[in-house]
């Protein structure tokens, strides 16, 4: 068996061009073989042992998710309070956004920086100061707290992308409007609007992701009546039952691959992975 | 040791449909500077790149020196190559960047800062070798670049578009320098660009292509006065062409009948009674006289239809019937105005038929 | 008299910057301020001031052991993620058949939430896990190989999750570079791999560079991957989380000093990042 691999192995090495497949095609699987797992163990039945593939598919987990775990009340949580994190965080990143990408600021590269801070910073470490703030607000265990607890990640990430967005809007296609007779509103409404609605609805895709996502700050602010799904998948990563949590984390990882077909065709995925590229 | 330098024999090149490289033959000889010309998807940087080997030719055969590198891979070639963007390092210095390819060569530390010296000195560089190409203008870089290329004496020099980058003072002055440097060094030299005054003024040869093929090869003036085709005449220089059948010929004339009026023509021998002619003159061939008397031998009466002033000369549009138009380019001494009546004459020295 | 629009303009923009500002000072500074607050009372109190918090954590083997893990793995996964996103980047600049798909999974694990891939990391390398009934038979052993809650794992884990940020700065400066540089340099007679030593590898360095600072921030504050597979490893972030979830009264003060030590750290490395980011690049 030894002899076989080191054979292949040699022959590769010779195919240089091989061998570049060979790492790129095992990378892929490296990558995305922990997601065919949870896949198939969220719909394989009696998959003990030493076995490659579940012998028999159920979507029994998926029905005990639903009843025993009670996944449609959290997830109506997790969605709940995404709303309230995307709508507050728009709300502060529409103004904050128009301010940085288009007006004269004093100093715009530090307070970008300063503003996109919570994103750089473990939210960990202020995680504990919003928690012990929200106990005194009594905004624990609330929808509106565990929301506006995820609004601190979220906003930052919002005004990047929306300032990005009005700084891409041309002047000149502004003027030319007004050049043509457009009154202000009617520039707003049939130029800017539609120029900059494309990067509205992918900050909100990406707040909306990530507040679905988010499980540092809700463990800090959460309660018996603000679970929501990561929290739930988390608890049941520690309860034991795999395939039960195989099922949620389907669930959960849905809005993220859509972000990915997104990112991949709207964003420079290093944009996404840089906060402070381009400050 | 053959006088060819390069050798592209038969060589074809496919992107899917397009066919970049339509079996081009050529022959550069050495020390010659050959022009590759033609507009942008003519071919033209294929065929350099088949010669850099960073293109392998689908069939035929590529001779650098008499021996087939067809295969060989482009760092083993021993070429020189200039840029259109300049291509120097940013990261390292201008003595860094001539001295590139003689570290891949492992020359000896003394001679190499020798040899580099020498060839920043031939392009006056010399006080700039601790600079960063950043801080250097388009010209320099670009000097930085064709030392580059020259410093370990390479078998060829090839340049792409090197001076498109810069603007058109620049330009010019620089098609001196390299026409003089290459001269002075002896060196093979392909020039590929778009721009056919940077062809005229530098080849010694000059390949016009088309749509993959070689259209024309000849020194600039050949080119110049006698194109071979409508493309090429076209392509080089302000050209006017005129459709008509040839009602007579004798020998080392044709009379050709164009829209009810006749032209004579100079024909090597080939014209035939009733064949279609295509008859191409210059602008700044033509004369343009006022009329009196009746015309004689290619004189034609027309009217100024347009005129624009460019300068130093005048460019007139002159109508001649309803259907034919002339383009006529005079030193603007003698000035005619829009609606007048002139009298056009053709020198037949001036006047050639060419192929469609 | 031409003070008066700017001064107006100036309240216009402050008006404008005012809810992002207050969501800053409200979510994040204050939260920060009360956390180093909280660190600098004593256990359990709301009032006095001490320095005690941090002496112990001094004091603390424990926590120096954290520290130490912490940045053991945030080094290993970058200084590994370095290794993998180099050769990934310049296969991928080739355009190879799939690369749209595998530029798509580059980015898989930063978005994907870190529990899920955390929780399928630990099913793949997991004792009856298709990584050890692969390598078990290929390797002839009997017993599986134990990765999942050990040190190795967790690198294994981290660069999983933590070289997206490597790997895509380092591709897109990598594609930044003007092909022609590299044709310059084979044309002088370079062999493919002189062109990658002396020119592509010195001409992405800034990419790489300012992509493992990423890495190693972002796998510094590591949190979901550690908490759901590092099993009895606890780096900084787990830990700060353990003594809130473990301890009952939860340790706010200890948790509190902790994170206030990692914030400083954070703002450390953010500070060598910007410097990273600005150098001139060549």
């Amino acid at each position: 068996m030894r002899n076989l691999a080191t054979v292949y192995w040699r022959a590769l090495v010779q195919r240089k061009r091989l061998l570049g497949t060979v790492f790129l095609w095992t990378f892929f699987l490296w990558i995305t073989t922990p997601f065919m797992i949870i896949m198939l163990k969220s719909v394989g039945r009696n998959w003990f042992g030493r076995k490659w593939l579940p012998p028999n598919l159920t979507l029994d987990w998926y029905r005990w998710a639903v009843t025993v775990a009670n996944i449609p009340r959290i997830l109506a949580n997790t969605l709940i309070i995404a709303a309230i994190a995307v709508t507050i965080s728009t709300l502060i990143a529409l103004p904050t956004g128009w301010a940085l990408g288009r007006r004269k600021v004093r100093g715009k590269e530090l307070l970008t920086s300063i503003i996109l801070l919570p994103r750089m910073i473990p939210p960990i470490a202020y995680a504990l100061g919003v928690a012990q703030i929200f106990y005194r607000l009594h905004l624990v265990d609330k929808y509106l707290g565990v929301g506006l607890a995820h609004v601190a990640i979220c906003a930052p990430y919002a005004t990047l992308v929306l300032s990005s967005t009005f700084q891409a809007l041309d002047d000149r296609v502004l003027e030319a409007s007004a050049v043509c007779g457009a009154n202000q509103l009617r520039t707003f409404f049939h130029v800017t609007l539609p120029m900059v609605l494309p990067g509205i609805l992918s900050s909100i895709i990406f707040t909306f992701t990530t507040s679905y996502n988010e499980l540092t700050l809700t463990l800090m602010t959460y309660g018996p009546h603000t679970i929501t799904l990561p929290v739930r998948t988390y608890l049941a990563v520690g309860e034991g039952y795999w395939e039960v949590t195989s099922a949620m984390s389907m669930i959960l990882v849905i809005p993220s691959f859509f972000v990915l077909f997104m990112i991949q065709r709207e964003i420079a995925p290093e944009k996404l992975v840089g906060g402070f590229k381009g400050v | 040791m053959s006088n060819v330098m390069i050798e592209l024999r038969d060589t074809s090149k496919r992107y899917g449909k397009l066919l970049a490289n339509d079996r081009l033959n050529l022959s550069i000889l050495r020390g010659e500077l050959m022009t590759l010309l033609g507009p942008s998807g003519c071919g033209k940087t294929t065929a350099l790149r088949c010669i850099t080997g960073q293109v392998t030719p689908d069939e035929g055969q590529v001779l650098i020196d008499d021996i087939d590198v067809t295969n060989l891979p482009t760092h083993k070639r021993e070429l020189g190559m200039v840029f259109q963007n300049f291509a120097l390092f940013p990261h390292m210095t201008v003595y860094q960047n001539v001295e590139f390819p003689l570290m891949i060569r492992n020359e000896p530390q003394a001679e190499s800062r020798e040899r580099v010296m020498e060839t920043l000195r031939l392009i006056r560089m010399e006080s700039y070798e601790k600079h960063y190409p950043r801080q250097l203008s388009g010209g320099q870089q670009q000097r930085v670049g064709l030392a580059r290329a020259l410093v370990y004496r390479p078998k060829v020099l090839l340049l792409d578009e090197p001076l498109s980058n810069l603007d058109a003072k620049l330009r010019e002055e620089m098609r001196f320098e390299i026409k003089d440097l290459v001269r002075r060094l002896g060196i093979t030299a392909v020039y590929v660009t778009h721009d056919q005054a940077e062809a005229l003024a530098m080849s010694d040869r000059v390949a016009v292509m088309n749509a993959g093929r070689i259209e024309q090869i000849g020194t600039p003036d050949e080119i110049y006065e006698c194109p071979h085709s409508r493309f090429v005449a076209d392509f080089i220089g302000l050209s006017n062409f005129l459709r008509g059948k040839v009602v007579s010929s004798s020998g080392e004339q044709a009379t050709v009948e164009i829209d009810g009026r006749l032209l004579i023509v100079p024909a090597a021998g080939a014209a035939q009674v009733g064949q279609d002619w295509l008859v191409f003159v210059r602008p700044n061939d033509i004369e343009l006289l006022p009329v009196t008397g009746e015309p004689i031998e290619n004189e034609l009466d027309g009217t100024v239809s347009k005129l624009t002033y460019l300068g130093d000369r005048i460019d007139y549009r002159v109508a001649l019937g309803s259907a034919l138009e002339l383009r006529v380019q005079t030193d603007g001494k003698v000035r005619f105005a829009a609606g007048e009546q002139v009298r056009v004459r053709l020198p037949p020295a001036s006047c050639r038929p060419v192929t469609e | 008299m031409s003070d008066a629009p700017s001064r107006r303009q100036n309240l216009i923009t402050l008006l404008l910057l005012s809810p992002g500002l207050a969501g800053f000072f409200g979510l994040f500074f204050y939260p920060m301020l009360v956390t180093l607050e909280r660190s600098l009372h004593p256990e359990g109190q709301t009032q006095g001031w001490t320095l005690e918090n941090y002496a112990v954590l001094f004091r603390d083997s424990d926590f120096s052991r954290v520290i130490l893990l912490t940045f053991f793995l945030a080094i290993s996964s970058t200084l590994l993620s370095i290794a993998l996103s180099v050769p990934l980047a310049l296969l991928l600049r080739r355009k190879p058949a799939g690369h749209r798909l595998l530029r798509m999974t580059v980015l898989v694990p930063i978005t994907v939430p870190g529990l899920i891939g955390a929780f399928g990391l630990l099913l793949f390398w997991g004792s009856r896990g298709w990584f050890n009934l692969s390598m078990m038979p290929l390797l002839g052993r009997t017993e599986p190989i134990q990765v999942n809650y050990t040190l190795v794992g967790l690198v294994i884990f981290y660069v999983w999750h933590y070289f997206s940020y490597t790997a895509t700065t380092t591709l897109s400066t990598l594609e930044g570079l003007d092909p022609a540089i590299e044709e310059a340099a084979t044309v002088a007679g370079a062999t493919p791999s002189q062109v990658l030593r002396h020119v592509v590898i010195p001409l992405i360095m800034p990419g790489i560079l300012s992509g493992s600072v990423l890495s190693f921030m972002a796998a510094f504050g590591a949190f979901s991957i550690p908490l759901v597979t590092g099993g009895s490893l606890r780096p900084l972030a787990v830990s700060i989380y353990k003594q809130i979830e473990v301890f009952t009264p939860a340790r706010w003060s200890a948790a509190s000093a902790m994170a206030a030590v990692m914030a400083t750290l954070q703002v450390i490395f953010l500070a060598i990042y910007m410097r990273v980011l600005r150098r001139p690049t060549a």
